[in-house]
């Protein structure tokens, strides 16, 4: 009898672990040091389907966020910002309106099943005071209910515990993937890029740099400058990748097209430097094409 | 012996409906959820009629000056765009033939250029012809946010008291603004 009632609480305590696991992953949002995300989290973007302003990428969403940082900044709380939201947007915009008629009996219905299973239960396991006579629950037909009871109490628990484990491990790669400006930037830049806008994808990669200093970037950023004009600025930004990488490949290679217009010797000097580093590039044979009509001024 | 095995069809039999009544009520529940947003969205964006227009007002594209508050006694379209948004492009030029035409009667074209950059807006506007254009540029998009955009392009009409009595999400064509700005122009 003593290991049964062990089982019993064994059980409980599997389900509130449970329980408490998943409060604490609903509850991990708010408990964030972000406070942006905490509120942008709850207004819906109105411009995308089913997303939070807190996910969405749409330029609405983003300047939504913006208008929630600055109220934040200015003072303002939570349930101010969602009213100046919905004298705007209307109640729509907040992902959880107040709940009214049918949104009750959504949390209506479940407790009710918990309570008639519930009590279901104690009907079948607990024979009624009256007739609680030691025989009456060893007949063959009580036990197996007794058991198939005990069977879908595990079943249930598993069942919980199952989805827990998974949740946990499906939900992190999720995460960091939507709001990630830099990536958004570049991306931005690379579409500019294609459409021969190298002005305006320059200043994107500049918009980038700002976020996250990365020599990469500041290639791209120099090619850019390169396609767009601005051979100065190429240099400038290939000097400063060389500075902390002399034989960067694409910065000499950026850096000795951008002197060409202006200084023939020492671009070809550049070139020649790059040619030695990265004969294999992909540039390489362009490079050398460019180079050999040319005769060169210390001879061969 | 025998009482206990024959109580327990007794129960087990309630046991079915219970489970049905159950699936009932949450199937019901489900119905009516899935059918809710759909009744909903027609009403979800809030009426505009009447209200006071926000405040819009700064330096334009071209360095001048623009303040709605201002153009009062003019009937105002405010018409949100950016050069990232394609629909925008094509209904730039209408919007710029019917200031050209109505301005006499009362009509300014005001375009929020939303989330975009100086150069970009500018090379638009040359492309549709629409360089006369005032606009005021909204970088991070939060005076957009004011006015409760909720898509680009959409634009706004303030009649001549400065209230906001009309909006269009999406492109704006002829017919609408023939319905939509006429009477006011003729008030």
């Amino acid at each position: 009898m003593r290991w049964r009632r062990v089982l019993v609480a064994l059980m409980l305590v599997a389900l509130a672990a449970a329980a408490g696991a998943g409060l604490a992953r609903s509850a991990g949002d708010r408990g964030r040091p972000d406070p942006v995300r905490a509120v942008a989290a709850e207004l819906r973007c109105p411009a995308c389907q089913g997303e939070s302003v807190a996910d969405s990428r749409s330029p609405i969403a983003v300047a939504m966020r913006q208008v929630v940082a600055d109220q934040l900044a200015q003072g303002r709380d939570r349930d101010e910002i969602r009213r100046w939201f919905v004298q705007r947007y209307g109640a729509d915009v907040l992902t959880d309106p107040p709940d009214r008629g049918v949104r009750l009996l959504l949390w209506g219905v479940p407790a009710l099943a918990l309570l008639a299973g519930a009590y279901a239960a104690v009907r079948t396991l607990r024979p009624r005071a009256g007739r609680a006579r030691p025989a009456a629950p060893r007949t063959p037909g009580a036990r197996a209910t007794r058991r198939a009871w005990r069977v879908a109490s595990v079943g249930v628990v598993g069942l919980v515990a199952s989805v827990a484990v998974v949740t946990y491990r499906l939900d992190p790669p999720a995460r960091p993937a939507p709001a990630d400006p830099v990536a958004v930037a570049l991306q931005l830049a690379h579409d500019l890029e294609t459409q021969d806008r190298y002005d305006a994808a320059a200043q994107m990669y500049q918009e980038a740099l700002r976020e996250r200093p990365d020599d990469a970037v500041r290639l791209r950023l120099a090619f850019a400058l390169l396609r767009s004009g601005d051979s100065d600025g190429a240099q400038r930004t290939a000097r400063e990748v060389l500075g902390r990488e002399p034989n960067s490949p694409d910065g000499l290679l950026v850096l000795g097209l951008a002197q060409r217009t202006s200084q023939p010797v020492e671009a070809e000097r550049s070139l020649r430097r790059f040619l030695a580093v990265a004969p294999a590039h992909p540039a390489a044979a362009e490079i050398r094409r460019l180079l050999s009509p040319d005769p060169a001024p210390n001879g061969r | 012996m025998r009482r206990p095995t024959l109580r327990r069809p007794g129960w087990l039999r309630a046991w079915p409906a219970t489970v049905l009544a159950l699936t009932l009520a949450v199937g019901a529940l489900v119905a009516v959820g899935l059918r809710a947003p759909a009744a909903s969205e027609p009403g979800g964006t809030p009426s505009v009629a009447g209200a006071p227009a926000p405040a819009l007002s700064g330096t334009t594209l071209d360095g001048g000056r623009f303040a709605l508050a201002e153009a009062r006694g003019q009937v105002v379209l405010v018409n949100v765009f950016a050069s990232w948004c394609g629909p925008c492009r094509d209904e730039l030029p209408l919007l710029v033939d019917t200031e050209r035409s109505w301005s006499p009667r009362g009509l300014r074209v005001v375009g929020l250029n939303i989330r975009d950059g100086v150069d970009a807006v500018r090379a638009l506007l040359d492309e549709t012809g629409a360089t006369g254009l005032t606009v005021v540029p909204d970088p991070d998009g939060t005076r957009a946010v004011e006015w409760g955009v909720r898509g680009v392009p959409e634009t706004f009409v303030v009649d001549r008291d400065g209230r906001l009595v009309d909006r269009r999400q999406g492109v704006v064509t002829r017919q609408w603004l023939e319905q939509r700005i006429a009477p006011l122009l003729a008030g």
